[in-house]
Order: structure tokens, then C-alpha cells, then sequence
């Protein structure tokens, strides 16, 4: 296989400029692994307890068993009662939530009557929301108590009231929780895959076609007693094996960097769509090969080609911060179709026909850019051999 | 035989680059195919590689029909080719080890034949070299053994000598002369007659795609009408010493100009001692004197009025 072992030798000398790029890539991988590391929260659950000021105008056993119930979920500021500091407090979120319970409240509660807690809140607060839902709990179950059992005395419904919130409901995450932010890294990792491939794939490929366009070294290799045929299918061989390579080495770097992205679906279908792209960027590269003729040349023509689509596609950028127009130039480029596939990846949580179809689109559409690329090569080398 | 071209004709649209063109090579010959540029050599060698289609006429090699896909004939074929064609990326080993590669699959005879052509060119210090640190001679000779390394049994050389220094050109026809030796027939293209002249054992000339003449060095000067050319320094020469001279028995013409006379003698005379005994009887005092036998660009020169390097 003397012209299969040539590619690999052609290869192999340009390693170097292409490692610039893997270099640079895995580099950046790896800071993305770090931060997601270290920001990872999104799989795990820590109570936290929300800052609030409580003012009581009595100290009732049932107002003591509702301050002790919330003390479970709030952390009690003390604070002056002067409205303006208050107000501050609330403003500076040194609280988020003040109770105020006016004097004669128990009694008024005990007896069946429109008790109100008086509150003031920091607007649209999630904690304060949470507060409110507690406090409401609380004199919910007390409330249930009290017009069941006439006559129970405070200590008893406290006490009682107590035992029924002593009951915890263990919580688990279920993994469609988990999915969006545990994919963050694959969805970074794979899109930014795109340029680095498709600069490797260029500058490889397009190398070797550049030495078999050689015309001297063309009419050389035909005076040999190797069949045409027999040198066609050892250079596609040499261009398929060196794309499956950059494929394999890029993608499973992904997977020593992140192994937990192994056993998740959606790494897997990430997987199966830069298949596709490496498929799709062969094709490109083979075109840029034939219709190049120095290397200096194929340098330039790789920055263009790898680095606008990138940015107008959304590898580099998010596809939903870019621009309504960008985005419609950016779907005449195969990697705009692979960054949205890879989004409706990262977001699915079943992997029926009918969830998956829209990616499916996608993939087809980089499919489709192949064949394209490759009958624009074709027809481009039959006229260069026309006119040799 | 083991070429035999039998009126080939090859046009580039209204040109025609081949006119009926026929020659035989002989097993063990050195032949050279000369003329100047534009006459049709490379053409004639592409047709013969089968890398250009040809209008009419028919090739055989080794008694086969030469076709693109006769590729038996192809591995007794070496060819080295008017421009370099080498591969950059490789360093002068792994060239050759490639190109006898698409001829010789067995790894150690492949080994054995690479190192012999290495010391054949004579590249064994730039056996480690990339093409593009070796100079135009040695890139040259990196060309031939490229071409020559699997020991084929044919050999086609088109214009191997361009741009070459004089030190590596001769190591080149020295190699070829070698590779006869060995056993090879050997075609060579040139437009340079001194080299046909020195290694050829048969030689064909063409002009505008058609053969003018062709024969051993011998037979072609024998065909032209001029013989022996003497050249002479003179401080001076007057008119009627010059006219006597041309009266002379045996000179075809004598001219004098730029204090250099110039005596050429009619075919099969010598002239150089009764052109010595002249200019001393006549008290013609002269600093250098030479002479020479007709060259292929005389031959050239008397069948189409015009030089071979014009």
C-alpha cells in the first residue's frame, strides 16, 4: 500500500501545524471541565434557610410553636422596629421577610376568628414565597386542629402540630432535572469541536490532495504498473482513516475528560452528529484541496473557511445571542446545522423518533452538504484532468 | 525490438505535434531522440508512456501494444521525467523507497535496491535530506534514482541534464552509460547534441514532430556535404592571402573576420597541414589553431538552415 503509507508520511509531516489546533482545543476543554466542576450544584440538593425579622405583639405557646416550626427553614434577624430600618433592611436584603403578629392573635385563632399575620416582603423573592407557604402550613394544620378538637389546649395543638411537621418526605432528583446543566460541558465541548476538526480536517486532507495534484508527480505515479484504481481507493483509505482518527482522538478526549458523559444519551447522540460533521467537513476539505494550489494558500483558505462559519454559527457565540440574519446566512453553512442539532441534543429528555426528528433534519442537511461538497470536487478534478 | 513507434501522428488542435513519426529501439541500445525545443521529444516519450492519447499510428514495447493499462510493461519501465518529480515531504530515502515501491512490494529487496540506487546517484550523505535542501544537481540525481531503483529493463530519460551543473551532469551520463552497461536499453532526449553525441549509439532527429534524420553520430555527419572545420587566431590577413586560401585543393570555403579565420574542408578532406604549411610560407604569423570534425548541429544546421539550440 505504498500510496496509503505516503498519505500517512504527508500526514504525519504536517502534525505539527495541526496540533496547534488540538493543542489549543483540548487546552480550552479542559478549562470548560474545570468550571463546570466547580460550579457543578445542579445535581445536588442543600437546604438553605431564608434571613427574616420576626415581631410578636405576644408570647402564646401556639406564636412560640410557629417561630420554633419556622426556625427549621429561617434565620431570625433581630432588628429595631423603626419603619425606616426596616425598610432598609428589606432594601439591602438583610431580611427578606418580616412577620409581624399582632397582640390578641391567639386568642382570635383559638376561637375561630379572622386572625391576620401581618408580613412585609421583598417583591418577587422566591424565599419570602417560601416563608409565606410555611407560615400558611403551619396555621393551615393548627387551624385543622382547633375546629376538630374543641377545646385542645395550646400546648397539646403545638405539640400535636409539631409531630406532624416531624414527618421529613424524602426527595430525590429525577435525572430530566439534572440533564440541561450536566450537558452544558458536552454541548460546549462538541460544538466547539467543530471548528477544531474542521481546521485539522482541512489542513490534512487538503495537503495530501495538494501533493497528488502535482502534476509531474501525477503523470509520475501513472507511469508505474499501479492501477488507477488501485491508487484511488489507498488515498480515499488514507483520507477516511487520518478524518476517523482526528473523529476518534477529539471525540474521546471528551470522554477522559468528562467519563460520566459516556453514560448519558445525549453525549452519545452528540457523538453520532459530529460523525456526521467529520463526514461533512471531509467532503469540504477534499474541495478545498482540489481547487487549491499552494500551501500557503490552503493556510489562509482554512483560517476563512473554519473560523466565519464558527462565529456566525453559533460554536463561538450562542445561536440564541446571534442575530435573526446572521443565523439565516449561517444555515447556508453545514456547522450551523451541527450547533443546532447539538442544542436539541443537550435539551431532549426522551429519545423517541418523534423527539428526535427535528435532529435527525440536521444531521441530513450536514449529510446533504457532503454529497455536495464531494460532487463539486469531482467535477473540479475531471476538468482539471480534462484540461492536464 | 523493444520500442517500435509506427507513424504516429499527435495534434494540439491545428498543430500538429507528431507527423507521422516511426523508429525502432533495439534491446541494449543507448538512443537519442534530438532536436531542438518544441520538436516533439516529450511528446513523442509521453505517447510512448501512454500519458498522452495519440491520433493515429501504433506503439509496441517488448513486441506488446503500449497501453494505459498494460501495466506488465510498466514495471520493466523506468522513467525520469523533464521536471522533477519528487515528493517534499519525504527525505531523499523515502522517495526513492516509495517509487520502487509501485514497482518492488518485497520490503528487504526493496531495501537492497533503494541502497544501490542511493550509491548509484551517489546521494549517501543526503540519504536523510528533504528535496528542498538539496541542490538543482542533486535534485536531479535524486530524480534519476527515483526512476532507475527498481532496475527496470527500459529506461526513458527526457532531458535529465536541464539546469544542471557541469560536475553533476557529467555524473549523470556517466550513470547512464553504467546503466547500459548493465544491461539496460536506454531512451534519451536532449537538446543538447554534445551529450547525444557522447553517450548515443543511434540517433534520431527531430523537427516539428517529424523525423530529419537518423543513424549512428557517424552515418548523420556523413550525410552532410562539410568535413573538417579549422579555426585559426590571426593578427591579420589580407584580402588576396584569403583568396588564395579558398583556391586552395580541398577547401569548401574560408572566411575571415574578428582576427579568427575560419577554414571548413569539403567532406572526407583534411586540411590542417596544408593550412599550417600555407600560413608559414607566406610568413602569416598566428596564436591559436584548432580543428574540429562536423558536429550533429552542423548535420542539423545543413538539412534545416537553422541552428539546433535557435
Amino acid at each position: 500500500m505504498p500510496v496509503f503509507k505516503l498519505c500517512m508520511k504527508i500526514i504525519r509531516k504536517h502534525l505539527p501545524s495541526m496540533m496547534i489546533y488540538v493543542v489549543i482545543f483540548l487546552g480550552i476543554a479542559i478549562l470548560i471541565t474545570t468550571a463546570s466542576t466547580r460550579s457543578s450544584s445542579a445535581g445536588e440538593f442543600t437546604q438553605t434557610k431564608t434571613n427574616i425579622a420576626f415581631f410578636s405583639g405576644e408570647n402564646t405557646p401556639l406564636v412560640q410553636g410557629l417561630k420554633k416550626e419556622l426556625s427549621k427553614t429561617c434565620n431570625f434577624v433581630e432588628l429595631p422596629d423603626e419603619t425606616e430600618k426596616l425598610q432598609d433592611a428589606l432594601f439591602f436584603r438583610s431580611v427578606s421577610y418580616i412577620i409581624r403578629i399582632p397582640k390578641g392573635f391567639t386568642e382570635s385563632f383559638l376561637n375561630g376568628g379572622s386572625a391576620t399575620i401581618g408580613k412585609t416582603i421583598v417583591p418577587d423573592s422566591v424565599s419570602a414565597r417560601y416563608t409565606d407557604l410555611a407560615v400558611s402550613q403551619y396555621l393551615n394544620i393548627a387551624r385543622l386542629y382547633v375546629k376538630n378538637l374543641n377545646g385542645i389546649s395550646q400546648e397539646k395543638l403545638v405539640n400535636d402540630v409539631e409531630n406532624d411537621f416531624s414527618t421529613d418526605t424524602p426527595v430525590e432528583l429525577q435525572a430530566s432535572a439534572q440533564t440541561a446543566s450536566q450537558n452544558d460541558f458536552a454541548v460546549y465541548y462538541f460544538n466547539y469541536l467543530a471548528y477544531t476538526l474542521s481546521a485539522v480536517l482541512i489542513l490534512g486532507i487538503a495537503a495530501i490532495m495538494l501533493v497528488f495534484n502535482n502534476l509531474d508527480l501525477k503523470r509520475r505515479n501513472y507511469c508505474s504498473p499501479l492501477s488507477a484504481g488501485s491508487m484511488n481507493v489507498q488515498f480515499i483509505l488514507a483520507n477516511f482513516v487520518f478524518a476517523m482518527a482526528c473523529w476518534i482522538i477529539m471525540v474521546g478526549a471528551c470522554f477522559v475528560l468528562n467519563p460520566d458523559a459516556l453514560s448519558r444519551p445525549n453525549t452519545l447522540w452528540m457523538v453520532l452528529n459530529s460523525l456526521v460533521l467529520t463526514l461533512c467537513l471531509s467532503g469540504m476539505s477534499y474541495l478545498i484541496g482540489s481547487l487549491m494550489k499552494s500551501r500557503n494558500a490552503i493556510s489562509a483558505v482554512c483560517n476563512v473557511v473554519t473560523l466565519g462559519p464558527c462565529f456566525i454559527s453559533g460554536v463561538f457565540v450562542p445561536q440564541e445571542f446571534l442575530n435573526g440574519t446572521v443565523l439565516k446566512i449561517a444555515s447556508f453553512t453545514p456547522t450551523y446545522w451541527y450547533v443546532k442539532a447539538n442544542n436539541q441534543i443537550a435539551d431532549l429528555t426522551s429519545f423517541s423518533y418523534g423527539v428526535l426528528s427535528p435532529t435527525l433534519f440536521c444531521m441530513m442537511v450536514e449529510l446533504g452538504f457532503a454529497a455536495a461538497f464531494l460532487a463539486i470536487a469531482l467535477a473540479v478534478g475531471k476538468n482539471r484532468k480534462r484540461e492536464s | 525490438m523493444v520500442i517500435k513507434v509506427n507513424n504516429l501522428v499527435k495534434r494540439y488542435g491545428d498543430l500538429v505535434a507528431l507527423d507521422h513519426l516511426s523508429f525502432e529501439v533495439g534491446e541494449g541500445e543507448v538512443f537519442g531522440l534530438l532536436g531542438p525545443n518544441g520538436s516533439g521529444k516529450t511528446t513523442a516519450i509521453n505517447c510512448i508512456l501512454s500519458l498522452l492519447k495519440y491520433d493515429k499510428g501504433e506503439i509496441e514495447i517488448f513486441g506488446k501494444p503500449m497501453s494505459p493499462t498494460a501495466y506488465d510493461i510498466k514495471r520493466e519501465i523506468g522513467i525520469i521525467m523533464q521536471n522533477v518529480a519528487v515528493f517534499e515531504e519525504l527525505t531523499v530515502y523515502e522517495n526513492i523507497n516509495y517509487f520502487c515501491g509501485l514497482y518492488i512490494s518485497d520490503k528487504a529487496e526493496r531495501k537492497r535496491l533503494v541502497e544501490e540506487a542511493i550509491d548509484f546517484v551517489g546521494l549517501n550523505d543526503f540519504r536523510k535530506f528533504y528535496p528542498k535542501k538539496l541542490s538543482g544537481g542533486l535534485l536531479r540525481r535524486l530524480n534519476i534514482a527515483c526512476g532507475v531503483a527498481h532496475k527496470p529493463k527500459l529506461i526513458i530519460l527526457d532531458e535529465p541534464t536541464v539546469a544542471v551543473d557541469p560536475q553533476s551532469r557529467n555524473k549523470i551520463l556517466e550513470g547512464i552509460e553504467q546503466l547500459n552497461r548493465q544491461g539496460a536499453t536506454i531512451v534519451y532526449t536532449s537538446h543538447y547534441m554534445e551529450e547525444v553525441e557522447q553517450i548515443c549509439s543511434r540517433i534520431v532527429i527531430l523537427d516539428k514532430g517529424k523525423v530529419i534524420a537518423s543513424g549512428t553520430k557517424e552515418e548523420l555527419k556523413s550525410m552532410i556535404s562539410l568535413g573538417e572545420k579549422i579555426t585559426a587566431e590571426l593578427f591579420s590577413l589580407p584580402a588576396e592571402k584569403l583568396a588564395m586560401l579558398r583556391k586552395m585543393p580541398g577547401v569548401a570555403s574560408a572566411e575571415y573576420s574578428d582576427r579568427l579565420l575560419v577554414v571548413k574542408s569539403e567532406k572526407g578532406k583534411n586540411n590542417l597541414e596544408s593550412v599550417l604549411n600555407f600560413l608559414h610560407s607566406e610568413n602569416i604569423r598566428y596564436g591559436r589553431i584548432y580543428s574540429e570534425l562536423p558536429t550533429l548541429n552542423d548535420v542539423f544546421l545543413e538539412i534545416t538552415g537553422k541552428q539546433l539550440r535557435d
